[in-house]
């Protein structure tokens, strides 16, 4: 067990590695440099800023520069404002994210896993149709026209009470949390019932869950203990890819409902092309999905035991 | 229950035509309805989007600044005034006999009325016609005259003139103005070519209305499909093909082609997509007069090919160890012709697959990006971007955002249905070797 | 007084007739072993047995008692106090029917936590025990083991534990050697039939395997097309094979005392979702008369042995010579080779 996880972990820091390289890489290929896109400015100014950002040096020293940086953790000042540091932009603003992504992924596993298993134990009955219809629905909308209506919805019904029931947006209260993170964990909910409802329908025809019945094991102990345990597995090995959807996803909904995480403001360090910003950000999604993805295969393990023991082995 | 002798004699029966066949399970077939309504719903976007602009000629960047954000609404004529500013009536009308209306359009309503004695000023108001009460108290004014020139649409309007002094009401009389546009700013808009003296110019129908800027939707809309419909069509074209040859030589090649290539797999996939997306969207720019549409595909391209070379890869695997293609190969069969007859129909309904599936995910992607102002850049507009510019006036017309959107999920809806039509089929009927 | 008394059983499934008149009878400790080729209906039967039919699945019968009780109007709830306290199954595929995520100590002790309300400590103590008993080496370790760990004998040897754990009145084996290597299977079966003995289980033994029929069975009931086509002790069906069906299945089956080419049984099984309206093997019989277009009721061979076929009908004339002492079953068994 610990040799997989060791690999695993070995393996997720190449990859972050590989990320901040294909990062650094691409943001030199940007026709012109940076401060190009500055206003008109003295040769004098030009070379003092050149300095200052490390751009004067040549292209191999900016990258092990770069790299030694990043090891230390720092990713430089922000090119647009003015004196900050992206670390701490990162700081301010990623717990924030964290709460949004946290919420939206429990509130997708709790909702993708019910009704997945709803679904499939009334195959072709009503509840499934309608699960069904939703998911199709909900995998069908992009997330940024659901933020949308889900606005519209909240105007409506507070006009319709005549007091403000929930907020539009902003940020700060616990009624601000659920409404975004219910937008933005609603594809990937939909998503997971797909998977989790072919994975229980797997489930419920097999045959230790048979089994199970034939020894007189029922109601929620069957469903704890035999089916969802193993319907699940298949829910687990989407975690990483679902919370990457998520972390994404966030960067429209913080946008959308005013939300001041770190993907409002990488979005709008794109638009202003602030170039540290965007390169520190990129780097650190990038290794905090790596990370999330290699954690979700080392829990993967915990709950599947053919893994956990032969992976070991290997 | 006696038993005649006769029935226990032997009989031999005809072989088969005595047992009733019965006819197997039918397959489930691809012609289910919804199948068929997304093949109908995707055959109408494309003819929305190809035949659609030949049939509705607006430019989908024209703007019609007397219509910001208007409904729907129908073509009609619009008288040009000139616009001279003050006015008064001349003196030949200084008495009318009751509340006059001299012009009524929408740059201007004339009113005139007779000057009543002990009336020293008059407080003019304009309310909707259709509801109770006076409405806006427009102007106080010591004159028998006035000239309205405040935001007036193609409304009726009541309007009532009364003693300033004692509110009494004096006159009232409903108006609906006329459509009308200023010379000047008919010239602004290029209807009319400067110095022109047109009376009339035409203004187009806007079935489904205007955006914040004046411009046609049904226009944009058409407009902005084709560009999410080629992304989404265009891309995976690219990356599928990319991919499909990847995994094929890694495939063929075996031995340390094929492992290296498949590490360098691990690590393309290994990037957070949409992060990369737009980071490789930034890095590409767009220069001036582009329209960002190139940049979005060769980033597609450069991130999304390592699924279908896995998958061809893994299939081409497969089939390699697969006793008929040995068979084949014992026969003497060339690469060529085993890769022409048992490789390519093997792959081929898979590779069908995975395009079905990639082309809701292009449009999604393009989408997604374009709304975040990373896709394709102005004139240039997508469905995607649609989005972006409905979203600014969700509160006040949510049809701005909903129905680029709703085209979003129509498309996206249709390709995958579509796909798990395809995917089931090929599954069902030919024997697909699983990887 | 039989444990088990089963008349005429009809199961449908959708359009299926899956089972259309199974009869069975079982005394207490007794052996019977159902016989017949795959999609005759045995598993619908077995599951049947246990309640565990889909809710699709229309399930009627004429009679059925079992422990002196009536169960064709069991509640949903009996039926799970039953379930794996008086009535255990074994199924055919062990590799399939553990759960792969539980370990074999807990499998085995669940049914002991369910219906005898063990602690789980206790629970797991005799499920080591029994395990110790099937002759597995380092019974506690083993217990803490996955299913994937096991290998195909341990891990039938395992589902017989998790069967017989609460000791049963009836155990159904659905085919419990099938899926195992012909090493293992004897050992399973001698397993099998010791647990039996030492407790006093009677048995349905399913299988399509005359040779293991033989082997343990005290009674056997032949299915075809969704019925049971002969019924009798063993020696009755193995030697004095009534039905023209178990004879071609008796020549179908090789054997080294007496070489002769095999016989296949030409022609396919009917189809259950159209059955036939006569004998459903006439189609396939050597010996069908005009008669056979009627559907035979069960008829006595000889004692308790009864076969659903026009030849033992007592119009017969075969039988009549019977009637007048001539001859017997073997004789017109035979006489038609």
């Amino acid at each position: 067990m610990l040799n997989f996880i060791a690999k695993r972990l070995l393996s997720g820091v190449i990859t972050i590695w590989f990320i901040a390289t294909a990062t650094f890489f691409a943001m030199h290929a940007v026709p012109g440099d940076p401060l190009t896109q500055e206003k008109a400015m003295t040769p004098a100014v030009r070379a003092q800023l050149e300095a200052r950002y490390g751009l004067d040096k040549p292209l191999f020293d900016q990258y092990r520069l770069f790299l030694g940086n990043m090891l230390k953790g720092d990713f430089g000042i922000s090119f647009t404002q003015e004196n900050r540091r992206v670390n701490d932009i990162i700081r301010e603003h990623f717990p924030i994210s964290a709460i949004l992504g946290v919420a939206a992924v429990l509130i997708a596993l709790v909702g993708g896993i019910t009704a997945g298993s709803v679904a499939a134990y009334c195959r072709n009955r009503w509840p499934d149709r309608m699960v069904m219809i939703a998911v199709i629905a909900a995998i069908s909308v992009p997330g940024f026209v659901i933020a949308g209506l889900a606005q519209l919805v909240i105007v409506a019904m507070n006009n319709a009470a005549g007091k403000t029931l929930l907020p539009v947006a902003g940020w700060g209260s616990v009624s601000q949390i659920w409404v975004p993170a219910l937008v933005l964990g609603l594809g990937t909910m939909a998503y997971l019932s797909r998977i989790m409802r072919a994975s229980m329908l797997e489930v419920l025809s097999a045959d230790f869950n048979i089994a199970a019945k034939a020894k007189g094991v029922h109601g929620w102990r069957l469903f704890f203990h035999h089916q969802l345990r193993n319907a699940v597995l298949p829910v687990v090995t989407e975690l990483g890819p679902t919370i990457a959807a998520i972390t994404t996803g966030g960067f429209v909904v913080e946008l959308i409902f005013a939300i001041p995480g770190l993907g409002r403001y990488f979005v709008q360090a794109v638009q202003q092309l602030d170039y540290t910003v965007i390169m520190g950000t990129t780097v650190f999604y990038g290794a905090f999905l790596v990370l999330v993805v290699v954690l979700v295969d080392i829990s993967y393990g915990l709950i599947d035991p053919r893994i956990r023991l032969h992976r070991g082995r290997s | 229950m006696a038993i005649s002798v006769f029935r226990f004699a032997p009989k031999t029966w005809g072989d088969a035509d005595e047992v009733e066949a019965v006819a197997p399970l039918p397959l489930p077939s691809m012609a289910s309805p919804t199948v068929i309504l997304s093949a109908l719903m995707v055959l109408f976007l494309l003819l929305f989007v190809t035949v659609g602009p030949l049939l509705w000629k607006q430019s989908p960047s024209q703007q019609w600044l007397s219509q910001i954000s208007d409904g729907a609404s129908s073509a009609y004529s619009v008288r040009i005034v000139s616009d001279n500013g003050a006015w008064r009536p001349s003196a030949k009308n200084d008495l009318p006999r009751g509340l006059t209306v001299h012009a009524a359009n929408t740059e201007y309503v004339r009113l005139h009325w007779p000057k009543l004695a002990g009336v020293e000023r008059y407080r003019i108001y304009r309310g909707d016609a259709n509801k109770p009460g006076l409405g806006l108290a427009m102007a106080d004014t010591g004159d028998n005259y006035y000239q309205d020139r405040l935001q007036l649409s193609r409304e009726v309007y009541r309007y009532t003139i009364a003693d300033a002094e004692t509110g009494l009401l004096l006159f009232a009389r409903e108006v609906r103005p006329e459509p009308a546009m200023s010379a000047f700013e008919a010239q602004l808009q290029g209807l009319i070519p400067l110095g022109g003296n047109e009376e009339w110019v035409d203004i187009p129908a806007h079935p489904l209305g205007t955006d914040a800027l004046g411009r046609d939707i049904l226009a944009r809309l058409m407009a902005g499909g084709r560009t999410s419909l080629f992304v989404g069509v265009v891309a995976p074209l690219l990356y599928i093909s990319f991919g499909c040859i990847f995994g094929a030589i890694a495939g063929l090649m075996g031995g340390w082609v094929d492992q290296l290539a498949m590490r360098f797999v691990d690590f393309v996939v290994a990037l957070p997509f949409l992060l990369f997306m737009i980071l490789f969207r930034v890095a590409f720019g767009i220069g001036p007069g582009e329209n960002g549409i190139m940049p979005l595909i060769v980033a597609m391209l450069m991130l999304s090919w390592p699924g279908s070379a896995r998958l061809i890869r893994g299939q081409v695997l497969a089939l390699r160890s697969q006793p008929f293609v040995e068979a084949s190969r014992i026969a003497g069969v060339g690469t060529s012709k085993i890769i022409l007859r048992h490789m390519l129909p093997n792959v081929l309904p898979m590779i069908l697959v995975a395009f079905s599936f990639a082309i809701p995910q292009a449009i999604f992607t393009e989408a997604f990006l374009s709304f975040i102002g990373m896709g394709v850049s102005p004139p240039t507009t997508s469905w995607g971007a649609l989005c972006n510019d409905g979203i600014k006036t969700l509160l006040s017309h949510p049809r701005q955002l909903l129905l680029p959107a709703l085209l979003i999920s129509m498309s996206v809806l249709a390709f995958n249905i579509l796909g798990d039509a395809l995917r089931d089929a090929t599954d069902r009927r030919s024997g697909v070797v699983r990887a | 007084m039989s444990l088990l008394n089963l008349e005429s059983l009809q199961v449908s499934i959708g359009s299926v007739q899956a089972v259309r008149d199974v009869s069975l009878s079982l005394q207490p400790g007794e052996c019977r072993a159902l016989v017949g080729e795959s999609g005759c209906g045995k598993s619908v039967t077995a599951m049947s047995l246990l309640g565990l039919m889909p809710n699709a699945a229309e399930t009627a019968a004429q009679h059925w008692q079992f422990a002196g009780r009536d169960m064709a109007h069991l509640t949903e709830r009996d039926w799970r106090k039953l379930r794996g306290n008086q009535i255990a199954m074994i199924f055919q595929n062990p590799m399939t029917a553990l759960d792969p995520t539980q370990t074999i100590g807990a499998q085995i002790a669940e049914p002991l936590r369910i219906h005898k309300g063990l602690s789980r400590r206790d629970a797991k103590k005799r499920a080591i025990a029994l395990l110790e008993r099937l002759a597995i080496a380092n019974p506690a370790q083993r217990a803490e083991q996955y299913p994937f760990e096991f290998s195909g004998g341990m891990l039938q040897r395992a589902m017989i534990a998790m069967a017989v754990v609460c000791e049963p009145e009836l155990l159904i084996a659905d085919e419990p050697t099938t899926a195992l290597d012909v090493t293992v299977q004897a050992e399973v079966l001698c397993l099998l039939q010791e647990m039996r003995e030492s407790s006093g289980t009677a048995m349905l033994f399913i299988t399509h395997d005359l040779g293991v029929v033989a082997e343990i069975a005290d009674s056997v009931s032949v299915m075809y097309a969704g019925q049971t086509v002969e019924s009798g002790s063993l020696t009755q069906v193995f030697t004095t094979e009534a039905h023209p069906y178990t004879q071609a299945l008796k020549r179908a089956v090789p054997s080294l005392e007496n070489p002769r080419p095999l016989e296949a049984i030409a022609g396919t099984p009917p189809d259950l979702r159209k059955p036939p309206t006569g004998c459903g093997f006439a189609a396939r019989c050597s010996q069908r008369m005009a008669v056979c277009e009627q559907a035979p009721p069960p008829m006595s061979v000889g004692d308790s042995h009864i076969a659903r076929c026009w030849l033992w009908h007592e119009d017969h004339p075969r039988r009549w010579r019977d009637k007048d002492g001539f001859t017997n079953a073997s004789v017109i068994g035979r006489s038609r080779r």
